[in-house]
């Protein structure tokens, strides 16, 4: 199978000025903000459910992305795990390898998939969820006695993850829809919003 | 399968980047409870950010929070108005109780002021004249306990008499009936006369030019008739009117509003005259009977 050109559009590699870094710095700011804002209002509003991971879908919108390359995505979803590690003070790490693997699955799956409309993009962010929430249970049994955690705690936490997933379902319709107007604004995003991705080979 | 610069390139930076939570990770298991420079530099960089958001976040809060509370207001505000208009109702009720319940006491105590053989009667029916003025009142009492002629009284004065009786009621004809006659005197002076009914809510009555009469004397029952005790309040006077002869017209107003009247007595035999003889003997029978003015 011929292998298809390179769109024009396709940023390769880093490059300290231009495009790709302000590609990025908009996408951990995003993210950033939107960890702040979450808790912010949960806070004020003394919510009690399970709050939407709104880092997860800004990283299915990374790996989704077509002017974005695997190592550009990769660090965008380090630092958002990174971040998420600070506010929820989880041990530093462990949302970041988890938001790392669950980049590169999604980054596989989106050359053989193709996001179209509200429904797909919040099926895809509930699967970024799942597979983050799963890593991060994992990661946390394995390292249980050495972090000084109770394993019985982490068993029947995994129950919450179909709320965590629900709340992030519901949220990436308008989390999606701010993400990309921000890049309008800021005149990254080569293509009008709205319109499928990338589904190259 | 030639491997491009590129794809080298970028498999070790996904190698390198990996590598990060790795070390983050190792850091964390060897010093679970210290945070790195980085981490606090991180934490203060963002402090301001998360500042900026959380009091964005608590003014959008705020503002919800005032609309739900003006909605529960509004909510609060229904239900104390319906409350209020449950205790106004009820309210009125107990007013109306406290006049009934102060027009049986004082009715009560007429009762036990009168010397005279009574039953109490309730108004269950009145008569109206076009200009709505009472004319004709019914009570409750028949065939069985009163007979025509008997007074009828109530605790501001005099009624009437009883003019017609059925099984279980009675018509009470009223001192401003054109057919009524009562004996009466002035309280002041005790110029006497017959009471008789002029129009609706006024009487006449004629006494003598020799006796001096003022607007508001008070104008009570003489006894003469022996069937209205002596002493009753009739009404009072209005007006006077000069008369040919010897004779003046003194128009009376009834001192009782008929259109009120909830219970009324109805004189069954006029209390005995003293017994001149009191000191020596035991008091004489009590009730003597009724002789209605023909």
């Amino acid at each position: 199978m011929p292998k298809t050109a390179r769109p024009a559009y396709d940023h390769e590699g880093f490059s300290p000025f231009g495009d790709p870094m302000l590609r990025w710095l908009a996408y951990v700011v995003s993210g950033w903000l939107l960890i702040a804002l979450v808790g912010g209002l949960a806070d004020v509003m003394h919510l009690t459910i399970m709050l939407p991971a709104t880092s997860a879908i800004v990283v299915t919108h990374v790996a989704f992305a077509r002017g974005t390359s695997v190592p550009f995505g990769l660090s965008v979803a380090i630092a958002l795990g990174y971040l998420e590690d600070l506010h929820q003070g989880a041990p530093m790490g462990t949302l970041c390898l988890a938001h790392a693997f669950a980049f590169l699955l999604l980054r596989w799956a989106s050359a053989r998939l193709h996001l179209r409309g509200w429904i797909l993009r919040g099926v895809a962010s509930v699967f970024a969820v799942l597979l983050i929430d799963v890593l991060t249970w994992a990661v946390l049994f394995t390292l249980s006695e050495p972090l000084g955690l109770r394993r019985e705690a982490l068993i029947s936490s995994v129950s919450d993850s179909r709320w965590h997933a629900l709340a992030t379902m519901l949220a990436a319709p308008p989390v999606w829809a701010l993400v990309e107007r921000v890049f309008t604004l800021l005149r990254l995003e080569d293509k009008p919003p709205h319109q499928a991705y990338w589904s190259g080979q | 399968m030639a491997i491009s610069v590129r794809s080298v390139r970028n498999g070790v930076l996904v190698v390198l980047l990996l590598g990060i939570p790795f070390v983050l990770l190792r850091n964390s298991t060897k010093h679970p409870h210290e945070m790195s420079a980085f981490d606090r530099s991180v934490r203060r960089i963002g402090a301001p950010l998360e500042a900026a958001v959380s009091y964005s976040a608590g003014m959008l809060g705020s503002f919800f929070e005032r609309w739900v509370l003006q909605a529960r207001l509004q909510d609060a505000n229904e239900d104390l108005a319906a409350e209020n208009r449950e205790l106004r109702q009820r309210l009125r009720e107990l007013v109306a109780l406290q006049e009934e319940n102060q027009q049986l006491r004082r009715a009560l105590q007429m009762r036990d002021k009168v010397p005279e053989d009574m039953i109490p009667a309730e108004r269950i029916g009145v008569d109206q004249s076009p200009f709505f003025r009472v004319v004709n009142i019914r009570i409750d009492r028949g065939s069985r306990y009163a007979a025509p002629g008997m007074a009828v009284l109530s605790a501001d004065g005099v009624v009437g008499r009883i003019d017609k009786i059925f099984d279980d009621y009675s018509d009470v004809m009223l001192i401003t009936d054109p057919r009524s006659k009562i004996a009466v005197e002035l309280a002041r002076n005790h110029a006497q006369g017959i009471l008789m009914g002029n129009d609706e809510d006024s009487c006449v009555v004629d006494v003598s030019k020799d006796f001096t009469v003022e607007i508001g004397d008070l104008v009570q029952t003489s006894g003469v008739d022996e069937l209205f005790p002596k002493g009753h309040p009739v009404g009072q006077v209005v007006s006077v009117e000069q008369l040919v002869g010897d004779q003046q017209r003194l128009y009376v107003s009834p001192a009782v509003r008929f259109d009120r009247l909830d219970v009324v007595w109805v004189v069954l035999a006029n209390a005995p005259e003293p017994d001149p003889r009191a000191e020596d003997g035991p008091p004489g029978v009590r009730s003597r009977g009724l002789q209605p003015i023909r």
